[in-house]
């Protein structure tokens, strides 16, 4: 392949079938190979950063990686995998590197199987659980899918991703004289995905994003108050500038955005902190908030990874299931008015329509009418379980093996007016927007506070609090939800964290206004 | 692996070159490679499982520049890299990107001059060349000899044989065993030039952590091991062995009226005595990101204004050792090219420093309102050899320094120590009525790092004591505790002579920490309607 300078996400016309080749010959070139896939991440960036109205970094970059699978054994199957970071001079080299990278993956993978079948043998009872690993079938597909954006990320200049950021950062300070230090971070690039797997699938999937983080420090009196939020979308530039309104997602423009959030953080060093409750009291909570409820108490707990036990020492199981045979799934786990589900289809930073390693991505119930139903999944937890791959085995960029991660991961839509289900109260608490999460190993209970926290007298918003949330087990607290909203919203979650080690990934989650009774908690006050 | 020849060779070139440019004030040219290597275990009795899931490993290596230019608009400031090219053509692309990049940053103050810094470079040559020369068969063969370890260990245990017969099941598998975690081997090598150093720095590091966590479901029992290593001839299966044993150490204890299986708690205040992974999750989480001079520059740390002062029991100090070789953590010099030290943060529970690096030293030297934010005049705090910018590292997450990333404030070999330790049974018996907790979850700061409350919950390792003595194993996942690590500081009332590192998820350090009792500690209890229990 010939190469200029650097590289762009268009070097992946030229890899395409010349990988196909490589991974499909790979059988022949290996002999106890029984599968094998490569992923190649292409990626082309800008961003810059700014404090108190200062840029502090900006740039242009680009990056090429590889992640290598790769089935083998002769008396068990089992996984190797290698991963490695590339740079133009290597495109030269690219088929050979990428031979080379499956070599070393099929010889983990033969060495690991050999210890599997030696040690399944000498452990007795407690080696028979020890199996030859398999992946469920999909349908092996070829296809292309576009990225959609309106203003192609490397289309913006620089200079304007840099004005920005510096003048937002800015202008924060300026909201009032509680505002002490503002930090704004705007990152536009778009990435190239392609997937060939010994079985004949090559999938080529291209994706823009575009991000701004906010973090606001507000201080009045002894108070501090400190705050962040993103606005993000597989969109284009069009979403700093415009905001994004559409079906799912409302934001305003990024200032507008960034603006509301120093304000709120100004507001709340006025509020009296937040009181404990030791008994669980009416909660309402905003979309904003059960983006982050439904992401720990429903989206974690219902991969399958985690039920089959694989991530124990790690991001935890899971409390809707104690093993494979006494599991919630049929049962009860919420009020007839929990919904879940997940859905790649659905749009943001959980959108795809394959997921890395191929498999077409289908929406799954994961809650219906308050009945546990099902889980994301990847073909080899799927293999175990036996149900249908569901598309859901995905990494955070190049080099990393994927695990089980949510696509877009919300409760369902109710049919009540969030007006009304706040009306409703008479002595109660609203909460508005996520702030931090602390969820019990098994996902069971959780502590997850609010940036807003209102007191409801007579179906009124009366006091705001600051530095409030709420505190439940995870069962009692979705078995007494007795309303939800008609106002779903999609958010974007950029940092959700699992594996080892940690991948950082990009997701969707969101919901509508629900209803329900948990402890409210507050700060700790220190004498 | 690039050797360190070669990258110290091209950040020598490579300074040469970027200071030939009339336009450039002031330079520095590094380049990192680095190799990570792991194996992850996860073995299920009672699941389908491959044991050794994943033998996998990721490699880069790459040049970054960062320079000061003079422009008409100024002195301008930029970064650049380039991947898998050292050449000087991989410092000219790594400039072009520093130059499109660069920015008008009026706290900048200087690039890093080691010859400003009052300390020399004493780590030399620290690293294992076996880890650099490792074998991918030797390493998917070490991670099955700590799985295996851990099996047997199982396989032998008395205590789950009369489980067994307990629980009516028909085999020790039926007891629900699990052993997942990770046995981890990281190689860096590092080289950096700059204006200020014309002769390159070179440092080489080798890593090497296993963490096992092994539970016994059936008894909701989970043990956990950590095994740190300096030489890969010193790695053995025993990390499996412990996490094994602490786990069924936690099914139940023989008292005089017979088993005792684990049992929750109702809520209420507590003593607790926290083990060294409590103290040490607390301490990444809650403490160190308080304790850099970027959080005190943007007013989110929990000890504003505290520098001087007491910030926790007189019991405590803690510090910062990165250039003890015993400790695997340990590091020659920083991402900086400056040379590494011991930081002594806290002094009989007295603040008495902070991580930094160049950027941040300077920055807060020269901010106004610094004194109020540190609560003593920076100026004096950098007179008494404080400040200093030995913490600059590029820390990937796992491990591994970025080429491709700026320099951030990173611990390495966190040690928090007792004025006046006592045995852990010591601790115990002051204890009347509380518990014993080994290892936390999700400790996070709740209502920003500043106030300093936090929560999290209790999941392995932990008993209950009744009049100084353990009495049962605390069943796992069944209580919450809701505090403010600055009370906690100031209410440790007594601190252990047993000092053990920890491995926590995608942390930077690696602490070291003993166990400290606290007193009046606010516990929930959770999962009492039994969440957990499908009934299926």
């Amino acid at each position: 392949m010939n190469q200029k300078i650097g590289i762009s996400i268009e070097l992946g016309d030229a890899m395409k079938q010349g990988l196909a080749d490589v991974v499909r010959g790979s059988q022949k070139k290996h002999r106890w190979l029984s599968y094998a896939d490569v992923r190649v991440n292409l990626e082309e960036a800008q961003a810059a950063s700014a404090q108190n109205g200062m840029l502090k970094e900006s740039g242009r970059d680009y990056g090429l990686g590889i992640s290598v699978r790769v089935l083998a054994g002769e008396a068990m199957q089992a996984s190797g995998y290698y991963g490695i970071s590339l740079g133009p001079t290597d495109v030269r080299q690219f088929f050979p590197v990428v031979e080379n990278a499956v070599r070393i993956s099929y010889e983990r993978a033969l060495a690991n199987a050999s210890h599997k079948a030696e040690y399944k043998e000498q452990w007795g009872d407690l080696g028979k659980s020890l199996w030859s690993t398999r992946l469920a079938s999909v349908p092996v597909r070829e296809d292309t899918i576009p990225a959609e954006y309106r203003m192609y990320p490397m289309d913006v200049s620089l200079d304007v991703i840099k004005e920005t950021a510096k003048s937002v950062s800015h202008d924060l300070l300026g909201v009032s004289d509680k505002m002490k230090f503002a930090f704004s971070f705007l990152a536009t690039w778009v990435e190239r995905e392609l997937f060939v797997s010994s079985e004949g699938a090559l999938i080529d999937q291209t994706f823009c994003y575009t991000q701004g983080l906010v973090y606001a420090v507000a201080r009045h009196n002894g108070v501090s108050q400190s705050h962040y939020d993103y606005l993000g979308h597989q969109r284009g530039w069009e979403i700093i500038e415009d905001g994004i309104h559409e079906e799912y997602m409302s934001f305003p423009n990024y200032r507008v955005f960034a603006e509301n959030l120093a304000l709120d953080a100004c507001e709340l060093t006025l509020c009296p902190p937040c009181p404990w409750t030791d008994a669980p009291v009416t909660v309402v909570t905003d979309p904003h908030y059960n983006t982050l409820k439904v992401h720990e108490i429903v989206g974690h707990p219902t991969e399958l990874d985690r039920i089959l036990k694989m991530e124990a020492a790690y991001a935890g199981r899971s409390w809707l299931a104690n093993n494979l045979t006494d599991t919630f799934v049929g049962k009860r786990v919420g009020s007839e008015l929990v919904n879940a589900y997940s859905d790649p289809s659905l749009p943001g930073f959980g959108h795809y329509v394959y997921d890395n390693e191929g498999t077409p991505a289908k929406k799954v119930w994961h809650i219906r009418n308050g009945i546990l139903e099902g889980f994301m999944n990847s073909r080899q937890t799927s293999a175990i379980l036996g149900d249908e791959p569901n598309g859901h085995w995905k990494a955070n960029g190049d080099q990393v093996v994927p695990l089980v991660r949510m696509s877009n991961t919300v409760f369902a839509k109710g049919d009540r007016d969030p007006k009304d289900i706040i009306g409703e109260v008479k002595r109660g608490y609203y909460l508005s927007a996520h702030r931090t999460p602390s969820i019990a190993e098994s996902r069971e209970n959780f502590r997850i506070t609010a940036r807003k926290v209102w007191e409801i007298r007579d179906g009124k918003l009366e006091t705001l609090y600051r530095d409030g949330g709420i505190m439940a087990d995870s069962k009692d607290y979705f078995m007494n939800v007795d309303a939800v909203g008609n106002d779903f919203l999609l958010f974007p979650i950029p940092n959700c964290g699992k594996g080892q080690p940690m991948q950082v990934k990009r997701l969707g989650n969101g919901g509508p206004t629900m209803r329900s009774r948990a402890k409210l908690t507050g700060p700790r006050e220190v004498k | 692996m690039q050797t360190i020849k070669y990258l110290k060779q091209s950040v020598e070139e490579g300074i040469k070159y970027v200071q030939s440019f009339p336009d450039v004030q002031e330079a520095e040219v590094a380049a990192f490679s680095n190799t990570q290597s792991v194996v992850r275990v996860n073995y299920t009795s009672h699941i389908p499982c491959n044991g050794v899931e994943e033998p996998k490993s990721k490699e880069d290596y790459g040049i970054s520049v960062r320079v000061a230019l003079k422009t008409s608009d100024g002195i301008k400031i930029g970064f650049g890299s380039e991947a898998n090219n050292c050449s000087l053509d991989g410092v000219r692309i790594a400039l072009e990107k520093a130059r499109d990049g660069a920015v008008s940053d009026l706290e900048f103050v200087s690039l890093p001059d080691p010859s400003a810094v009052n300390h020399e470079r004493t780590l030399f040559n620290y690293h294992d060349q076996a880890v650099m020369d490792l074998s991918d068969k030797e390493f998917v063969r070490a991670g099955w000899r700590i799985l295996n370890g851990a099996i047997e260990k199982f396989q032998c245990s008395q205590v789950l044989k009369e489980f067994v017969v307990r629980k009516n099941l028909s085999a020790v598998s039926d007891l629900g065993l699990i052993v997942g975690g990770d046995l981890t081997i990281i190689a860096e090598r590092a080289a950096i030039c700059s204006t200020h150093m014309p002769e390159a720095m070179v440092d080489e590091s080798t890593i090497i952590t296993a963490t096992l966590t092994a539970m016994v479901e059936k008894c909701v029992s989970k043990g956990t091991g950590y095994g740190m290593y300096s030489r890969l001839f010193d790695l053995d299966d025993w990390v499996g062995r412990e996490a094994v044993q602490n786990a069924i150490d936690g099914c139940g204890i023989m008292t005089d009226e017979g088993l005792q299986e684990p049992v929750g708690i109702p809520s209420g205040a507590y003593d607790i005595v926290f083990g060294s992974e409590p103290v040490s999750d607390m301490l990444n989480n809650l403490v160190l990101p308080g304790l850099t001079a970027s959080a005190f520059y943007e007013g989110e740390s929990p000890f504003m204004g505290m520098m001087g002062r007491l910030i926790a029991s007189p019991e405590i100090n803690l510090y910062d050792d990165a250039v003890n070789p015993k400790y695997v953590a340990a590091k020659g010099m920083t991402c900086e090219g400056i040379p590494t030290k011991r930081t002594d943060l806290i002094q009989n529970g007295v603040l008495s420093d902070l991580l930094s690096n160049w950027y941040e030293t300077n920055r807060l030297l020269r901010d106004g309102n610094a004194k109020e934010k540190l609560g003593m005049h920076p100026f004096r705090l950098f007179a008494e050899g404080k400040l200093q910018p030995a913490s600059g590292f590029r820390f990937g997450t796992g491990g591994g320094r970025r080429y491709d990333s700026t320099p951030g404030i990173a611990g390495t070999t966190t040690i928090l120590t007792g004025t006046d330790p006592k045995p852990v049974e010591e601790l115990i018996g002051m204890v009347k009525d509380g518990l014993y907790v080994g290892r936390i979850w999700y400790c996070y700061p709740m209502n920003g790092l500043a106030a300093g409350d936090f929560t999290t919950t209790v999941i392995a390792d932990s008993y209950v004591i009744k009049k100084g003595k353990i009495t049962a194993p605390l069943k796992a996942n069944a209580i919450r505790i809701n505090d403010n690590i600055l009370r906690v500081f100031r209410d440790i009332k007594g601190v252990s002579d047993r000092n053990r590192g920890s491995i926590l998820w995608a942390a930077d350090e690696v602490p070291y920490a003993p166990d400290v009792l606290v007193r009046n500690v606010p516990v929930e209890e959770i999962g009492a309607g039994g969440a957990m229990t499908a009934g299926g």
